[in-house]
């Protein structure tokens, strides 16, 4: 019956530095600052054994029995504790209290493992034997596990598969436990104990088995504001962060808007070219699924109809629903004018081969970071959005910072140029995102407007006047044509975004 | 698995060496940490790979063909006089290519009176392909490289297909964007990443860089050559190359030998060659003539105004559609599910027999396109005996639906995607040319030449193994470059093509294929096995050919008169 013990606190002591461990892997894949994040773990992890062994004075009775249940807790807890932090990483409004609270109680109950272990040995063998058998079999497991964490395990099953089977084994030390003391157990409480560890186990296989299906659902991404809203769509992650007044829109971790300043981006990407059309009645929206560049569009009385197409209906249907989100658009896409259509743009536009044409089509993409969007800015492209232009129309386009990647904007430019418009490219500082590309392109020359819609903040004939002149900084050192077969744009953009990623 | 499993090892004391070198705790817990975030999402599945999906074996209807080769004991000539024939000046027998463009040139110049009978239950041969709800696919060749100048009747095609926008004579043409490869065109899995390109880059000595630049200034300098009789010395179609011997000659040695004649060693660039020499003729390159090796990298001089030289032509469902549009032209002269059983060539008429919908029927026929490859010809042609059999190589190709992009490291997901490891040639993502970005599933035709073991044990080797055995074959080759793709398999199928394509074996271009007959008594012969060389613009080439003859002796006919 000794060696079973001791075998106990071998297999416990692995367990319980394999939580540790894991508990501090997923504080710095999540948060960052591994250093940081694995010392305040194991601080708290030491300071919560502590806590357990201290505990363990007040269990009086039945010790048997209490160490079975904690074994069973640990299991559960322990073994579900990388997927809890994982999955409710984005759900939770901080995650801190989340962490350190999982790794308070699962040192907790690890503490008062083996006090309570050696309890249950201390009739069978005299003290000397016991402090140096328990502990020599604590290190070796704990030793064990520092190895195999990082060498086999993690490697080959991957971190929440680790924490399922670890759970397991805490279940199999419960199981083993109930056996070996079934005199001293009573038969009814036994029995429970045995189902009880029978369902834990069957719950973290489960755990084990479809771990992956967890794992790529909780993909992680890291945002300095409290989350409020976060849902995934079959096209994109949108994650909706609120600080006070402060209400961010990231699409796949790219930040779309700050209600800070966003008004200076849709005022424009829209103004200049509304104000400069003498009487735009129909209107196209592509992409702008969060309906503020339609709110500007519908400052002018003119405006018979706008179509929006944008991609994901989801995105859409928040932001005509979601009373918080609707306050920022003014109910925008349920206004009468406003249709709203999800679909390809590029998909929709080809088919739509010139049958309904516009005075004024605003193009807002997200940035083209990879292949598939910079399909969506290739001189193919633009040569089929000329199609459904009205002669005399107007289209403008959002196309990334000047500053940051000159090339890259100066290639939108280009391409436009190559497919058949005259260009008027202009820029303009939003503080959330930097400075900012936007071109217009026109079959005719562009007159700037000399008068704007009353209660614009930003845009005026004397702003605007600035936004049309670039300095040194942000002339290109490349000029391409994007297109589909050589998506030159990607490529820039990559690399020039790349530089300021690597810190 | 066992790829994976180097992978892993390999990661690992690569984090090992980040430990030992960083010296500091943060270094050596991040370098651990990054590590272990890395694997722990590579290898989430590496213990055994689904293979939880339906397989199917499609394939060409080798019963029919065996029924074929049953019938022709009991086909007496006596019999096959008793079907009443009706007439029809030009039976096409053959619905692949070269049928298809001997069909489009007849009709281009008027000729009205011909029947193409179709053994398949659609036409397109090697160019033949399929659909499903996420996409078109092909079933064999699926891209037509840039056509050089020469390449005159692919750039006629083209510009009346609209691929080709304006005029299609110049030296570079403006293509149909929509058609042209998109970016990302070709990738390879090397040293557990993709690279761009399919010309290793990855893991060279300077030996390996030096000989890969050597290599190409040679073939470039091949591919600008002009003989004496002023015709490139490498064409497309091969039959407008130069004559002279210093290029012919070439023919007389295998690729291995000529390269092995130029010390080129090193072990990338003869992968990179024997890949190109099993992507275009499933043969390596000691089992193909020098000519044709070097045909596949100085022939193809194409250029188009809005793309790189580099650059392909290419359809979700391959070449079948152009197969397709060549077929919606001739339409009303197209049986399909007919297979010709017998070609009674007389002196002045010719019969045909052949079946549809269970029944004999016989056409009568002045001429005789037969455009179906040449091995089958002594089967069905009354007194036909071919000396020597051309070669064929068997391939199997599997479509494979995939319910999202597999992960990989190294550059993302491009239109070819190469494994330097394993058989096969990689697969190619059918619909690479979507414009939608809303893309979830994807289809991909994986590809592999059967070039490793001779071709008739190959071809017994392709039959007998069932589909379960290709499955798992598959797999197994696409994990090592996307270790978990197959719990993205939602469905394969599986064509084997046991006689896949003609091999420019050592000696064939220009001394064994001269010797098939173009015609026997009224049968005209018509196939890509005639130029030594499986590609669209061969076939297209001798079907037109074929066509040619038909026409010039119509005139000379209408003339006479």
């Amino acid at each position: 019956m000794i060696y079973p013990l001791l075998i106990t606190a071998f297999v416990i002591s692995t367990c319980g530095l394999v939580y540790e461990l894991i508990a501090g892997t997923v504080a710095s894949y999540l948060l960052g600052d591994s250093v940081t994040q694995f010392s305040t773990v194991i601080g708290v992890y030491l300071f919560a054994m502590g806590v357990g062994s201290f505990l363990s004075r007040y269990i009086e009775k039945r010790v048997i029995e209490t160490f079975i249940k904690v074994e069973l807790l640990v299991g559960l807890i322990g073994g579900f504790s990388a997927t809890a932090l994982f999955v409710l990483f984005e759900h939770v409004e901080n995650f801190r209290i989340l962490l350190y609270g999982l790794v308070l109680l699962i040192g907790i109950l690890v503490g008062l493992e083996v006090p309570l272990l050696m309890r249950i040995l201390e009739k069978k063998l005299d003290f000397k034997e016991l402090v140096s058998q328990v502990f020599t079999f604590d290190y070796v497991g704990a030793l064990l596990a520092s190895l195999l964490f990082p060498l086999v395990l993690v490697p080959h099953l991957g971190l929440l598969r680790v924490a399922f089977l670890f759970g397991i084994f805490n279940v199999i030390v419960a199981f083993w436990s109930v056996r070996l003391f079934k005199d001293e157990l009573r038969a009814r409480e036994s029995n429970f104990f045995k189902g009880a560890a029978a369902l834990c186990a069957i719950v973290l296989v489960c755990g084990f088995a479809f771990s992956e299906k967890i794992m790529s659902f909780a993909e992680s991404a890291t945002f300095s504001e409290p989350i409020i809203f976060s849902t995934t769509t079959p096209y994109q992650r949108i994650v909706i962060t609120g600080n006070g007044r402060d209400i961010r829109l990231y699409l796949n971790g790219n930040l779309q808007f700050s209600t800070r300043d966003e008004y200076r981006y849709h005022e424009a990407l829209v103004h200049p070219l509304m104000a400069s059309l003498p009487k735009p009645e129909d209107v196209l929206v592509l992409g702008g699924g969060d309906g503020m560049a339609v709110r500007e569009v519908l400052k002018y009385p003119s405006v018979k109809s706008v179509q929006l197409v944008d991609l994901d209906e989801k995105m859409t249907r928040l932001f005509s629903e979601q009373a918080f989100l609707t306050k920022l658009n003014k109910n925008s896409l349920k206004d009468r004018r406003v249709s709203v259509l999800n679909g390809d743009a590029f998909v929709w536009l080809r088919e739509l081969d010139g049958k309904r044409q516009f005075d004024a089509i605003i193009v807002d993409f997200p940035d083209p970071s990879n292949f598939s969007l910079g399909k969506l800015y290739s001189d193919t492209f633009y040569k089929t959005l000329r199609k459904a232009l009205k002669p005399g129309g107007l289209v403008v386009i959002q196309s990334t910072s000047p500053y940051y990647a000159k090339n890259s904007y100066w290639c939108v430019v280009n391409t436009l140029k190559a497919s058949g418009f005259l260009t008027t490219p202009y820029h303009a500082y939003v503080p959330a995102f930097g400075d900012w590309g936007y071109v217009i392109g026109s079959l005719q020359p562009f007159d700037a407007p000399r008068q704007y819609p009353p209660g614009l903040a930003y845009i005026s004939p004397e702003s605007f006047a600035c936004m049309l002149e670039f300095p040194h900084d942000m002339q290109p050192t490349k000029l391409a044509v994007n297109r589909l077969n050589n998506q030159e744009l990607v490529h820039l953009f990559e690399a020039e975004w790349s530089e300021y990623e690597q810190h | 698995m066992s790829n994976t499993d180097k992978l892993s090892r390999k990661l690992f004391l690569r984090s090992l060496g980040s430990f030992v070198l960083s010296g500091t705790i943060g270094g050596a817990v991040s370098g651990c940490l990054t590590a272990c975030n890395r694997l722990g999402r590579t290898n989430l599945t590496n213990s055994t790979y689904s293979t939880n999906f339906p397989v199917k074996m499609l394939g060409p209807s080798m019963a029919v063909g065996h029924r074929l080769r049953d019938m022709l004991g009991r086909l007496n000539p006596a019999f096959a006089d008793e079907v009443k024939a009706d007439f029809c000046k030009v039976v096409i027998v053959g619905g692949g290519i070269a049928g298809l463009s001997t069909g489009w040139w007849l009709q281009r110049h008027g000729f009205n009176d011909f029947t193409l009978l179709e053994l398949e239950s659609a036409c397109g041969g090697n160019s033949r392909s399929g659909k499903n709800k996420v996409s078109a696919y092909p079933w064999g060749a699926h891209y037509v490289p840039l056509p050089n100048l020469e390449s005159h009747y692919v750039r006629l095609l083209f510009a009346e297909l609209g691929l080709i926008e304006g005029d299609y004579s110049v030296a570079a043409p403006r293509y149909n964007d929509l058609h042209l490869c998109h970016d990302p065109q070709e990738r390879l899995f090397k040293d557990g990443q993709f690279q761009d390109g399919l010309v290793p880059r990855r893991g060279l000595k300077l030996e390996d860089s030096l000989e890969i630049r050597r290599f190409f200034e040679l073939v470039h300098e091949l591919r600008d050559a002009v003989g004496a009789d002023g015709r490139p010395a490498f064409a497309i179609p091969v039959d407008l190359s130069s004559q002279e011997p210093k290029f012919r000659e070439l023919d007389e040695i295998t690729f291995a030998q000529w390269l092995e004649q130029r010390n080129f060693n090193s072990k990338p660039l003869l992968w990179y060659i024997d890949y190109c020499c099993r992507d275009d003729y499933g043969a390596l390159s000691a089992n193909i003539s020098a000519w044709a090796g070097l045909h596949y990298f100085a022939g193809r001089r194409g250029r188009a105004a809005n793309a790189e030289t580099n650059s392909v032509v290419t359809f979700p469902s391959g070449n079948g559609y152009l197969a397709q549009a060549l077929k919606e032209k001739i339409r009303a002269h197209i049986i399909e599910s007919a297979p010709v059983l017998r070609i009674l060539p007389g002196q002045k008429l010719s019969r045909v027999i052949y079946e549809q919908d269970g029944k004999t029927k016989a056409l009568q026929a002045e001429t005789v396109i037969f455009a179906a490859p040449r091995f089958l010809a002594p089967y069905i042609i009354a007194d036909y005996k071919l000396e020597k059999k051309p070669e064929y190589a068997p391939w199997l190709v599997a479509n494979l639906t995939l319910s999202g992009v597999p992960g990989s490291r190294g550059t993302p997901l491009a239109w070819d995607n190469v494994s330097y490891y394993g058989d096969s040639l990689g697969y190619v993502v059918a619909n690479h040319q979507e414009i939608t970005t809303r893309r979830s599933s994807i289809v991909i035709t994986y590809y592999r030449p059967l070039a490793r073991m001779p071709a008739a044990q190959a071809r017994r080797f392709l039959q007998a193994q069932g589909e379960t055995f290709w499955r798992d074959e598959i797999v197994k080759d696409l994990e090592i470059m996307h270790p978990g793709i197959g719990a993205l398999i939602t469905s394969m199928e599986l064509w084997p093509w046991g006689h896949g394509m003609v091999s420019p074996s050592q000696g064939y271009m220009w001394t064994g294929r001269q010797k098939l007959e173009r015609r026997f008594k009224s049968v005209v012969f018509a196939h890509s096995d005639m130029s030594g060389i499986s590609n669209f613009e061969e076939a297209q080439y001798q079907g037109i050919m074929a066509a040619e003859t038909i026409i010039s002796s119509g005139t000379a006919l209408k003339e006479s008169t």
